[in-house]
């Protein structure tokens, strides 16, 4: 499902960089380095989960899920946060925007404050999905749902809407990630959602290249 | 940038046909600016000037088609997104 989710989140990258090369648009250029991220942390969770799958009976297996599950969370917190920067870059209206940013910010830090023993995990062995990691990554989803949330409701196109559903369902990934030790079911679902997520961006993409 | 692609949105919408007239009064632009934008169209080789009985009117090139073509996948994007280009 992560090598499929790496495929589209490169092409992604590749348009918004054919993007910034014809309109030297910044925006553009924080989408590409957003989506290329991305595309490298699925790569890299993808492959240490195969290989940890493969090498189940062996050591070390958990120190590799650990690496990818690590790089993983690091590049969607860098891809979210470029988009999110991209989104403030652009409105200008930093009054509301950063405070958005810090509230959302400050609610990650207060459930990892919350919970003090958990805290000191965050660089601890990150097995699979870790709470704490999905919980920040919840909100900076959220908060870009939002923002093309607002697209949509201020353009109703069509495109728009799958950028919307894409990244509202991605924010539904994240919770369901979070929720995981309550079943192995909400795991599954959690991926089948991020894998949908991505498929929106994917039929996006083919809209808007489409000859018309 | 934009004014360049205002400027090829209105030769498009004409047919690929347009007088200077026509993409004044289409791109909002004075004629001194207009000539101005059209001859670094031309030198860019993504315009050309027709002589048609009399009358000069402009065309895009192929590569000025393709580039219009690129230009509005770009556009549909960023705006899928919510940017603005």
């Amino acid at each position: 499902m992560e090598f499929v989710a790496f495929i589209i989140a490169l092409a992604i990258a590749y348009q918004a960089l054919k993007g910034y090369r014809l309109t030297k648009q910044r925006t553009l250029w924080y989408v590409h380095f957003g989506f290329a991220v991305l595309s490298a942390g699925l790569l890299i969770d993808s492959l240490t989960g195969f290989l940890g799958i493969l090498a189940r009976s062996m050591r070390g297996t958990l120190s590799l899920t650990w690496i990818g599950y690590s790089i993983c969370f690091l590049a969607q917190l860098l891809a979210y946060s470029m988009l999110i920067y991209a989104y403030v870059s652009q409105t200008r209206t930093l009054g509301t925007t950063s405070t958005t940013v810090a509230l959302a910010s400050l609610i990650g830090l207060a459930t990892i404050q919350a919970t003090p023993a958990q805290g000191i995990r965050l660089l601890g062995p990150l097995v699979e999905y870790h709470p704490i990691p999905e919980i920040i990554l919840l909100f900076l989803a959220l908060y870009i749902a939002v923002q093309t949330g607002m697209n949509y409701s201020s353009t109703k196109d069509r495109s728009a809407f799958l950028v919307f559903l894409a990244f509202l369902l991605l924010t539904l990934s994240h919770l369901f990630f979070i929720l995981q030790p309550f079943g192995p079911l909400l795991f599954v679902i959690g991926h089948t959602l991020q894998l949908l997520g991505f498929v929106s961006l994917f039929t996006m993409l083919l809209r808007v290249t489409r000859k018309q | 940038m934009r004014i360049y692609v205002d400027i090829m949105h209105v030769i498009q919408r004409e047919e690929n046909h347009a007088k200077s007239t026509r993409i004044l009064y289409g791109a909002n632009l004075s004629y001194d600016r207009l000539v101005k934008y059209l001859d670094e169209l031309k030198t860019l080789g993504v315009v050309e000037e027709v002589d048609d009985h009399d009358d000069r009117f402009y065309r895009l090139t192929q590569k000025g088609i393709e580039f219009i073509n690129q230009f509005r996948a770009v556009e549909r994007f960023a705006s899928a997104f919510g940017f603005v280009i």
